[in-house]
């Protein structure tokens, strides 16, 4: 019972996707001739020098983004099935939709009042 | 592509191991950001588990709620652990500790007993077959998203105002 025809070129897809990475490293290992110092082996920050170690205490803020990003992301898994099935069930969906989306925009536009959406 | 059937157990088999081996890791593991990852890689399998059972959508959700957004908020409350407070508890098996064993340990016998016992057969939704349903067309997704507008639709409200409760709690605890 195991049905993947269906899916065949995202399947095509998955593997190509992972090819490309995986042959872009191993060409540049195979090419690259291997010399290391210490200036190689530190950590890359956008080309600044680093300052302290990559192990630090993350700030309580950055904790509100990513609580804002889960609850839209669990919206649009909802919205998902909605649109894949708006053709067949017509308008009166759309309203459904819509108030749910109009709830979770009141939501958004208190995360914005509240500056939860400043990144500094 | 169908997958013959010995495929489809040597994918079974290894998804299962390679759960196992994450799950070991996330108890086992010392560094608790690794702990997080490992977690992560669980949730994969996971999913990987829904592809087997020809649940796409349900996979997909898993990939992204559990692995893009709420692993991340895991690492996310990882990370604001100071670094230094990770290894100072070197005791190693306080009684704490063999009462949530006990407890895991017993879980998955009592599960393993259950799940046979169970007729899954007489569930509702997966048995009844709405009108449009029948109509043809079809795929799975559809079929959520037909059942979600029509049968379920005062549960779909009702969650996004349940997202936004959760949204404006997380918010003023955040501020605080």
């Amino acid at each position: 019972m195991f049905l993947l025809h269906e899916y065949d070129i995202f399947w095509a897809f998955l593997i190509i996707a992972s090819l490309i990475p995986i042959l872009a490293f191993w060409i540049s290992a195979l090419l690259a001739p291997v010399r290391e110092g210490p200036e190689k082996l530190s950590s890359y920050e956008s080309g600044i020098e680093p300052m302290g170690g990559a192990w630090l205490q993350f700030r309580i803020r950055y904790y509100m983004f990513a609580l804002v990003f889960v609850v839209f992301d669990v919206e649009t898994v909802f919205l998902y099935p909605w649109a894949m099935s708006f053709d067949v069930l017509g308008i009166s969906v759309f309203i459904e939709a819509f108030i749910f989306v109009l709830i979770l925009v009141v939501g958004l536009v208190y995360a914005w009042r509240k500056g939860a959406l400043e990144w500094s | 592509m169908d997958l013959p059937g010995p495929i489809h157990e040597i994918l079974v088999l290894f998804g299962g191991f390679v759960l196992l081996l994450g799950g070991l890791g996330v108890v086992l593991l010392t560094n608790p950001t690794f702990s997080a990852f490992s977690l992560g890689l669980v949730l994969v399998c996971i999913s990987l588990f829904y592809i087997l059972l020809n649940s796409y959508f349900v996979a997909v959700a898993q990939l992204l709620i559990y692995v893009g957004a709420i692993n991340v908020l895991i690492i996310f409350a990882v990370m604001f652990v100071n670094g230094s407070e990770w290894s100072k508890d070197k005791n190693f098996w306080t009684i704490g500790d063999g009462f949530t064993s006990l407890v895991c340990i017993t879980i998955p016998f009592s599960l393993m007993t259950t799940i046979p016992d169970t007729s899954w057969y007489g569930i509702l939704w997966t048995t009844r077959s709405n009108q449009i349903v029948e109509q043809g067309l079809i795929n799975n997704v559809q079929q959520i998203g037909i059942h979600l507008a029509t049968d379920f639709y005062l549960p779909f409200e009702l969650i996004s105002i349940i997202l936004l409760v959760s949204l404006i709690g997380a918010i003023t605890m955040a501020r605080q």
